[in-house]
């Protein structure tokens, strides 16, 4: 397959300071959790962008001192030698894949609680942050403020050592030279505050010395925001940001545009529920607009017709993209190539930029199951070995995320047939109606990716509507079973939190319902009052909300927990999740637990009030987004009443599940367990996970005994107290 | 009873292709081979006829070795034995020759072939078995009314729009059998791996006779080749759409 | 050189292919077209358009199609007439006996053919094959004669006055071995299913806002089509997945295929371009969907819409 010539602009080079970008793919900095203390993890993810076409990589955010230490979340360090020696890694697997690579050198000020280094951070003002409260900054004097642009010429140098060609000086999401930028956090009274001029000063002045010190070798990135929706107090568009571009765009070498403060970046990170791609092209083409420079930009990029035309309209010179890059790090490859089916969509769920949020995790993808497992498990997402055991026929039972997966992966090893069953009449499971939600349009390409991709395998076969027993499954003629028959949400109103059903739920009844039935079968509430019991913590009972709401009901949102969808805090979706429920008259009810329902009412008491005071919640209706449960009932028939015996001699040597019917679970790790079964079908024993690599440090004689000779030392003379 | 469900191995065509030296077809490294879509419909509704009457089902096509695996897909699907003609043209009047001799030597109640197939479209070879043949056919049929002991054979065809013409046809008939009929059930792996054993008759035809037509050149048309533009105002434009339309659905 | 053109008709209304049939037949020749009916009077003043020389009544026993009945009478008028070429339209009922027919008579013979050509004294036929990715020529040595099944809508229907004499043509029928009972109407189903639906309105990204959705779903309702749509609708959530058309969502080939605002993607062409009459309607003239569409219109979707709906 040829590429369109409409995409062709997307494949010229470009020049960027120094150095040259062999096409307009970028992969902009990003977390992915490994940092520089995971440094093949590290390594092998960036590395793949570049084996897939990506001319230019980023890390994600790279500390420049131990006063600026973001844990419990992961960001890169380049303190020291060491930290040198394990990005310099990734720098060159970069190059050896053709590929630039850039570092996003980063002091945090009061947004760092640095809680490993216990250092103290400086900032413009003694402020605390405005989402790590607890965190306080030094109010910088003009000592600490040459310390600090020092910072950035010393780190600057390490990373030129390490091999990057692109050194930022960052300062988007209101990290330390933005903060000097913007009067909300910026009270400074001398030449560092007040004017325009004064504010722009500390970042000019940064961008100066470290253009002076490493300028001739490295292009040189400013990553601002140009907007941080803060109205006066924050960094605006013509009042900063313009200006700023003008007053230093003879320095820089590239622009990295985005948008948004750090309290509130999903106005960045934009999840598909609530923006359409190429958010921030506008602020993108207004410094475009001025700038002599190319400008790079990130707006969950997918569709390439949009990325040429914003190219070839003058808004943009670099199509930036972190999350696409993440399910697809092949996507500019699969362009090139016109293989625009085979793309891996970004669906926006921002389940990658969870983990980040949460601290600590690596990153996941619920599209791309091997992201993240580049190096620990040595996951290729487009390299497939042929399995040991293909010459065996699969029947996989449930074609929801997990079923698809499995089925696309065993049939991509080379398994002689693959029968992908399931019961409904299309593939996708609870993702056919999911995406029906209100914003969650975009969810749906996790079922069309799956669909397009078992359509060209001939060696799987999808056979919809057809609900097979335990005894068709023996009899099927498959060598290897897999169940994924998912799962259902909780009828009784069994929950989480009293592991208890609760008095008077039953779904059954019309007046009641689970979210399947609302959403899969259709089922409709009648009357105007509905309650909503929400234990699940994520966007089911605010989706129904939402979309009940529109409807035209009154809707009374109750949770047992202090907030309502707490993990969207994580996937950034929270504020705007909000805004829709309270401009919709949705009323949450936090910290209460029904204690019955009944006919006309859901009876509550706040979960600590020790002497259980009932409310009466007026209620025509009741939706359970209690919990969920497995699709057990056909593994369990298999395995308990046929029996692996009795099956085996039927034909069957092995039986699996996989995803929600084992234990409900995200969706991503849902395509997860299908993936890791197909990946390793041939191993001794597939129920069981093989080991992973762990990047850590293991202790050994020689340096057990350097370590205590190097304590001995530090106390020898010393005098006990 | 007995049915024959006459059965074609089609040509599937990506996106890219590339012409054989001598330009009369495409080249073979560029096409794919699929059970034509018709006639799981047609293998079908015979299986569906069987279960409720009994008898048996007999597949028949016309080709190469490669074309046993379509005939081992209906096998799969239920039918009890496959022949396999050897020979090697595709137009309607060589392979409805090439069948002829085998299906009038099965002496069946009932011939199922389906309309046309997916890479030529003729929508010709069954109509011509009939003649040869010299039985009663009804085509693009939609619902089958067998009555074995009346020796008749109620159909319904599906006429352009939707509109149905009800016709009687005296059997032994042959019907070409429209989608959408039925629902063609699903073979397990088990009814796969058998029919894989199954041994597939092959019998040879003499073909003396002339083709119905002869491929002087094969080409890749014109992008936009056939996209009729039409011009004028939205009044004019909206005119002659509706004109199409109303003509297209009868 | 003559050619026949045998007329179609259903309910005492001759089918407008017949007047393609005669639009592409003078192109080759003096034209005769047949009309077989019970009762054929009628019929005459319909194909009596400017091209055609002769016209032909053949009187049967059956008063709708009937297999055996025009066979018949189509190979007694070829045996008789001698036409250098017999068109016929590419429909359900040309398919019941015009094969039959070329093949009992040693004729040439090709279907679906979108195009016809002399060479000196040689017939080239035009025809698709894999699914319309490639198109043939094809002739027919050693045929005197030549019978081809023309794609309706191809040509445009023949018009104006026409001078034909008029003449019966006796056949003596056998009785037929297919009888036509009946005419019926189709059940209508309440389930939207994309698939089974013979007439598609299709809107894409070109429609713009959620809103306009309404207007398109009105219109497709007054023209009696039911209303599919392209990927980024159901991406928007403004129209459920059961309403895509497309490699991940349905694959559809209705008898009519109406877009508005559909670009081409490859992914949404892979869903609807074996359908039966593909119309295009689009801003960009650079849209793929005219490479598979038969007929296209460079044009503002709403105006069209508008004055569409007037006509329905």
């Amino acid at each position: 397959m040829a590429r369109d010539p409409k995409h062709d602009i997307l494949f010229e080079p470009i020049k960027i300071g120094p150095k040259t970008m062999k096409n307009r793919f970028y992969q902009v900095p990003h977390c992915n959790g490994f940092g520089s203390e995971k440094p093949f993890s590290q390594a092998y993810f960036r590395a793949l962008k570049a084996e897939g076409g990506f001319a230019g990589v980023a890390t994600e955010y790279c500390s420049i001192s131990p006063e600026s230490d973001d844990t419990h979340r992961m960001s890169a360090r380049i303190w020291d030698d060491g930290d040198i020696k394990n990005l310099s890694l990734m720098c060159d697997m970069l190059h050896e894949r053709d590929a630039l690579a850039a570092c996003e050198l980063w002091y945090g000020g009061p947004h760092a609680p640095n809680m490993e280094s216990r250092c103290v951070a400086r900032g413009p003002s003694q402020i605390p942050s405005d989402f790590e409260f607890l965190t306080y900054a030094i109010e910088a004097d003009k000592d600490d403020i040459r310390y600090l642009q020092n910072l950035y010429v010393e780190a600057a140098k390490r990373a030129r050592t390490a091999g990057f060609d692109i050194i930022y000086v960052y300062g988007s999401h209101s990290y330390l030279p933005q903060q000097f930028l913007t009067p909300f956090y910026n009270h400074r009274t001398d030449e560092y505050g007040g004017s325009f001029e004064n504010r722009a000063r500390f970042w000019r002045e940064t961008i100066e010395m470290v253009k002076e010190a490493v300028g001739d070798d490295c292009a040189i990135c400013v990553r601002m925001s140009t907007d941080m929706f803060l109205g006066e107090a924050g960094t605006q568009l013509k009042r900063d940001c313009l200006p700023f571009v003008e007053l230093v765009d003879h320095l820089v070498d590239v622009w990295d545009i985005n948008l948004s403060g750090i309290a509130e970046w999903g106005e960045d990170a934009t999840p598909s529920r609530f923006y359409p791609q190429g958010r921030a092209l506008p602020w993108q083409a207004a410094v475009k607009a001025i700038s002599k420079k190319p400008v790079l930009g990130v707006g969950r990029w997918t569709n390439p017709d949009m990325m040429a035309d914003a190219i070839r309209e003058g808004k943009l010179d670099i199509i930036a993209t972190c999350r696409p890059s993440t399910s697809d790090p092949f996507l500019p490859k699969k362009i090139d190539e016109g293989r625009l089916d085979d793309i891996r969509e970004c669906i926006g769920c921002n389940v990658c930029i969870s983990r980040w949020e949460i601290g600590g995790p690596p990153l996941i993808c619920t599209q791309n199951a091997t992201a993240g497992e580049e190096y620990r498990r040595g996951w290729h997402p487009e390299r497939f070995t042929k399995a040991s055991n293909s010459d065996n026929d699969v029947l996989v039972v449930g074609a929801g995320p997990a079923g698809m997966e499995c089925a696309m992966i065993l049939g991509k090893r080379g398994m002689r047939r693959v029968h992908l069953v399931e019961a409904q009449d299309d593939m996708g499971g609870t993702m056919r109606w999911i995406p029906q939600l209100p914003g969650l349009g975009e969810w749906a390409r996790i079922v069309n990716y799956r669909k397009i991709q078992i359509d060209k395998l001939k060696n799987v076969e999808f056979i919809p509507s057809m609900k097979l027993s335990a005894k068709d499954v023996a009899e099927y003629g498959a060598e290897i079973v897999v169940v994924a028959t998912g799962s259902y949400w909780a009828t009784d109103g069994l929950n989480g939190a009293s592991h208890a059903p609760i008095p008077g739920a039953d779904a059954s009844l019309a007046w009641q319902a689970t979210p399947d039935q609302i959403m899969g079968e259709g089922k409709q509430l009648q009357g105007d009052n509905i309650v909503i019991f929400d234990n699940d913590g994520y966007f089911m009972g605010v989706s129904l909300a939402e979309k009940l709401a529109e409807e035209g009901k009154k809707v009374t949102l109750m949770t047992p927990m202090g907030h309502v969808a707490s993990y969207m805090h994580f996937t950034l979706e929270a504020p705007n999740q909000h805004r829709r429920l309270h401009k919709l008259g949705v009323e949450i009810v936090p910290y209460h637990l029904p204690t019955r329902v009944e006919q006309g009412a859901v009876v509550a008491a706040h979960v600590y009030d020790e002497d259980g005071h009932e409310k009466s919640f007026a209620a025509d209706g009741v939706v359970w987004v209690a919990q969920r449960r497995s699709n057990e009932a056909l593994f369990r028939e298999l395995k308990d009443s046929i029996g692996l015996e009795q099956l085996k001699a039927e034909g069957v040597d092995a039986l699996y599940r996989i995803g929600d019917c084992e234990a409900p679970r995200l969706t991503a790790d849902a395509v997860f367990s299908g993936h890791r079964l197909a990946r390793e079908i041939d191993s001794p024993d597939p129920s069981i996970p093989l080991p992973f690599k762990r990047e850590r440090r293991m202790v050994d004689d020689a340096s057990v005994a350097m370590e205590k000779a190097e304590y001995a030392a530090m106390y020898a003379g010393a005098t006990a107290s | 009873m007995r049915i024959v469900v006459c059965i074609k191995q089609v040509l599937v065509l990506g996106d890219e292709v590339e012409f054989q030296d001598d330009g009369l077809d495409v080249d073979p490294d560029y096409l794919d081979s699929a059970l034509n879509e018709w006639d799981s419909f047609a293998t079908e509704e015979a299986l569906q006829l069987r279960e409720r009457l009994g008898g048996e089902v007999v597949l028949v096509t016309c080709g190469a070795r490669e074309s046993e695996a379509a005939l081992r897909r209906c096998l799969a699907m239920g039918a009890d034995r496959a022949i396999r003609v050897e020979a090697t043209g595709r137009d309607p009047f060589t392979v409805a020759r090439a069948l002829a001799e085998v299906v009038r030597a099965e002496s069946p109640d009932l011939v199922f072939c389906g309309v046309q197939s997916s890479d030529a479209v003729q929508a010709a070879t069954g109509t011509v078995l009939a003649e040869l043949l010299g039985l009663p056919r009804a085509a693009v049929v939609t619902r089958v009314g067998y009555d074995e002991d009346a020796r008749k054979v109620v159909v319904d065809r599906e006429l352009e729009g939707g509109l149905l013409d009800r016709v009687e046809v005296d059997t032994p008939a042959v019907l070409t059998i429209q989608t959408g009929i039925n629902e063609p059930r699903y073979a397990n792996l088990r009814a796969i791996k058998q029919a894989e054993q199954v041994e597939v008759d092959v019998r040879s035809a003499a073909d003396d006779g002339m083709p119905a037509y002869r491929v002087r050149r094969m080409f890749v048309p014109e992008r936009g080749e056939g996209a009729e533009m039409i011009d004028g105002s939205p009044a004019e434009i909206a005119g002659r759409i509706a004109a199409i339309v109303k003509e297209r659905l009868g | 050189m003559s050619v026949l053109v045998v007329a179609e008709h259903i309910r005492g209304q001759v089918r407008d292919v017949t007047r393609e049939l005669i639009t592409a037949g003078r192109e080759l020749g003096p034209v005769t077209v047949a009309v077989i009916a019970r009762d054929p009077a009628p019929l005459v003043d319909a194909v009596n358009v400017e091209g055609v020389a002769e016209i032909v009544t053949v009187q049967v026993a059956t008063d709708e199609f009937e297999n055996d009945a025009y066979q018949s009478a189509v190979e007694a008028l070829i045996t008789d007439r001698r036409p250098r070429v017999t068109l016929l339209g590419f429909t359900v009922n040309s398919m019941g006996y015009g094969p039959a027919a070329a093949a009992k008579l040693g004729l040439g013979f090709a279907s679906d053919v979108h195009g016809v050509a002399l060479e000196g004294d040689a017939v080239v036929a035009t025809r698709s094959f894999y699914g319309s990715k490639v198109s043939a020529e094809l002739d027919f040595p050693g045929a005197e004669s030549v019978m081809l099944l023309l794609r309706p809508t191809t040509w445009v229907p023949a018009e104006g006055p026409g001078g034909a004499s008029v003449s019966s043509f006796e056949v003596t029928a056998s009785p037929s071995r297919a009888r036509h009972l009946e005419l019926v109407e189709p059940a209508t189903s309440t389930d939207v299913d994309i698939t089974q639906a013979g007439f598609l309105l299709s809107i894409g990204r070109g429609i713009g806002e959620k809103e306009n959705v309404e207007m398109f779903r009105e219109l497709a309702e007054k023209m009696g089509a039911t209303l599919s749509v392209s990927r980024p609708l159901v991406d928007a959530g403004w129209m459920p997945a059961s309403r895509q058309v497309g490699q991940s969502g349905k694959t559809v080939k209705p008898t009519v295929y109406l877009a508005f605002g559909i670009s081409g993607a490859v992914q949404h062409l892979a869903g609807m371009k074996t359908s039966g009459t593909i119309i295009a309607v689009n801003t960009d003239p650079e849209a793929a969907i005219f490479n598979v569409a038969h007929y296209g219109a460079r044009a503002d979707l709403f105006d069209v819409a508008e004055e569409l709906e007037k006509l329905f």
